[in-house]
């Protein structure tokens, strides 16, 4: 058990410190340590102290604040988005406070031109504020320039949008592997996580179809796939269910609540009121701002 | 990778036709850059072959047609203070009359007296057989050019000018003029240059004692174009070339003459490299929707820049390879024809198809920059948008 510890603090190491920043995971091995870590004191008091000593370095790494923060997916302080139409300005979003926590399944409601989907885009990394700042996992990510921008999307966000969105010459598995190509890092079994995404969401029978060869359904189920392959903080999706008829919807519904329970944070913008309600929280807006 | 040939072919048609506009132009390279290496070629070797000596013609002789000297006047030339060694020497055509038109000298005998032999650095290496003993007559050596029109074996007889000469030698290829020479003894090229006299010259002079022209070698550390200058000055009735003169007469004439063929080749390359940035933008335009998807997903804009430049490179690739095949396949055919006649007009090096492919790839690049960095410009949200 001993062994067990170490190298679960080692792993945690890893996950804080080391380019596989993955807060998810290292709180899971935090948390198994704790309980492996309780259970031995219990046991054996003794080796207990000597393990402290070991382990102190690998605590060092738990600092308070960053295991507090790896709780928030995202943060949009006083976000406002303008854009000129025809010499007038318009507010798509006018002030805009708001914090998404890990593990949460938020749906995003609101008339036409509420803003809903300029907000989504804005959380997203696809589009940039006029003014306010957006904090991914803490880190102020309006601040960040150009050329990492990519690899935030990558890494750390994933997109289902309404009309699939799959390239349509690749297979199933092709699209799934695409985040992972364009991802900084080098995974040697990209085909292996790829599989198991599309086993994921129920397709590990589809592997090889062209999306012209799936339903409406199955190609979402893909597009979910992709945007869960790199193990992202949030999946954002834009009315991604909004193509799809009833059992579809459900199906699809029911998939995104499995994997919430299992810790995937999503966000999703939505006009279908009985997709909101199976959402955890629900965010209303109109003219830009959230009204409840 | 196999995902830009996936891209590329969504479009056969408009792909293949941009392939097969490339292909058009590299062909067009490979064919017309044939002419031009085997005229660079050579030109090169006849550089190399006057580089040390000076040639002394009938002052009213041209490169092209000559007129007899007597013999006699190598008294006049060895006085002459620098030339170490004068040797008679014979350079006429193989047929009489020149039938063919021909993109490069026509195949031609030569002959020059033994003596100053040593002194020659234009060395001859033979494939078969050796060269004849100066004192021999009815022997020849053959270039490898001609020996499909000669039917040339060693040790067997071949008919020149209507009379029957032995095979001593068939030489290795050089690349320049001695592939469609015959070499003989000088009183056999003596005689065949007496024949072609008119009548009434013919019967004042005896055959061994003309001669085409001289090659004078010069005594070490003399300049051949200083000698060649002094020859012309003290000698009268003769007109001495030196290196510089075959430069500037043959050489630079003939490089002009290969630019333009190259010049004309790379427009028509020019003309698909326009369907190629055409067909990428194309393309581009109808995948800004693709695109946007990929750089949601955290494609980067150099991700985004080496997919399309890779694509147009593969065009020009494609369009090279068929090109240089199509290419090689017309040289192979015309020169197969030609050797009949002993005046093959093409010469494909391997430098020649290298540099014709490397171009076509590299044509293919840079036709795909303007598209390519279009397509990194896309602006994500407004491209998501499309339908």
């Amino acid at each position: 058990m001993a062994k067990t510890i170490l190298k679960l603090g080692n792993l945690t190491k890893t996950y804080i410190m080391g380019e596989n920043k993955s807060a998810k995971k290292a709180l899971k091995a935090i948390h198994k340590l704790h309980r492996l870590y309780e259970e031995l004191i219990l046991v054996d008091p003794k080796k207990a102290a000597q393990i402290e000593k070991r382990l102190n370095k690998s605590q060092a790494y738990f600092c308070k604040e960053k295991y507090e923060l790896s709780y928030k997916a995202a943060t949009g302080r006083a976000l406002k988005k303008t854009k000129p139409a025809k010499g007038v300005v318009v507010h798509a979003l006018n002030g805009i406070d708001l914090e998404i926590k890990e593990g949460e399944l938020v749906a995003i409601m609101g008339p036409s031109g509420s803003g809903k989907s300029t907000l989504l885009n804005m959380l997203g990394l696809l589009d940039e504020p006029s003014s306010g700042k957006i904090f991914i996992r803490d880190e102020d990510v309006t601040a960040i320039k150009g050329h990492r921008l990519p690899e935030v999307r990558s890494k750390e966000l994933g997109f289902v949008f309404q009309s699939f969105n799959l390239i349509p010459t690749l297979t199933a598995l092709e699209n799934v592997m695409l985040p992972l190509k364009y991802s900084k890092n080098k995974i040697v079994s990209k085909r292996k996580l790829a599989e198991d995404a599309l086993k994921k969401v129920g397709l590990g029978d589809r592997l090889h179809h062209n999306p012209n060869e799936l339903s409406g359904g199955q190609r979402q189920r893909v597009a979910i796939a992709r945007s869960l392959v790199n193990e992202p903080a949030i999946i954002f999706g834009d009315e991604l269910t909004g193509e799809l008829d009833t059992k579809a919807t459900q199906d699809i519904m029911k998939l995104i609540i499995d994997l919430n329970k299992k810790g995937q944070t999503f966000i999703i913008v939505t006009h279908n009121p009985e997709v909101a309600a199976l959402c955890k929280r629900t965010i209303h807006m109109r003219d830009g701002k959230i009204v409840k | 990778m196999f995902e830009i040939l996936k891209n590329m072919f969504r479009r056969k048609l408009r792909t293949s036709l941009t392939v097969f506009g490339i292909a058009i132009g590299i062909l067009a390279l490979v064919v017309m850059g044939g002419i031009a290496e085997k005229l660079n070629l050579l030109v090169d070797g006849g550089v190399r072959y006057y580089s040390d000596k000076v040639q002394i013609s009938s002052a009213e002789s041209s490169f092209i047609a000559s007129t007899p000297l007597r013999l006699e006047r190598k008294k006049d030339l060895t006085k002459v203070d620098g030339a170490r060694c004068v040797a008679a020497s014979i350079g006429t055509t193989l047929e009489k009359d020149l039938t063919a038109v021909s993109f490069g000298p026509p195949p031609l005998i030569v002959a020059q007296e033994p003596q100053c032999d040593q002194y020659e650095s234009f060395k001859l290496n033979f494939t078969d057989g050796g060269e004849f003993s100066s004192e021999e007559t009815g022997k020849v050596v053959v270039g490898s050019d001609i020996v499909k029109k000669l039917d040339a074996k060693v040790g067997q007889k071949v008919t020149i000018r209507d009379k029957d000469y032995e095979v001593a030698g068939i030489l290795e290829k050089t690349f320049t003029s001695p592939d469609n020479s015959v070499l003989m003894s000088f009183s056999d090229a003596q005689k065949i240059i007496h024949a072609d006299l008119p009548e009434i010259i013919k019967t004042q002079i005896k055959a061994n004692s003309i001669t085409d022209g001289f090659v004078v070698y010069p005594d070490n550390g003399i300049n051949p174009d200083e000698l060649a200058n002094k020859i012309s000055e003290e000698v009268s009735g003769v007109k001495a070339l030196g290196p510089k003169a075959f430069e500037d007469q043959i050489a630079s004439t003939v490089r002009t003459f290969t630019s333009i063929i190259y010049g004309i080749a790379v427009i028509s390359l020019l003309v698909g490299t326009l369907s190629i940035i055409n067909t990428m933008t194309m393309s581009i335009s109808e995948r800004t929707k693709e695109i946007g998807i990929k750089k949601a997903i955290g494609a980067k804009p150099r991700q985004i820049l080496a997919e399309y430049l890779a694509e147009a490179g593969i065009i020009g690739f494609l369009g090279g390879v068929i090109g240089i095949g199509f290419g090689s396949l017309v040289v192979y055919l015309v020169n197969g024809f030609m050797e009949q006649t002993g005046d093959k007009i093409f010469l494909l090096t391997p430098r020649l198809l290298w540099s014709s492919l490397i171009f076509s790839v590299l044509l293919g690049v840079v036709a795909g920059i303007y598209p390519a960095m279009h397509a990194v410009q896309i602006n994500i949200v407004k491209s998501l948008r499309e339908e």
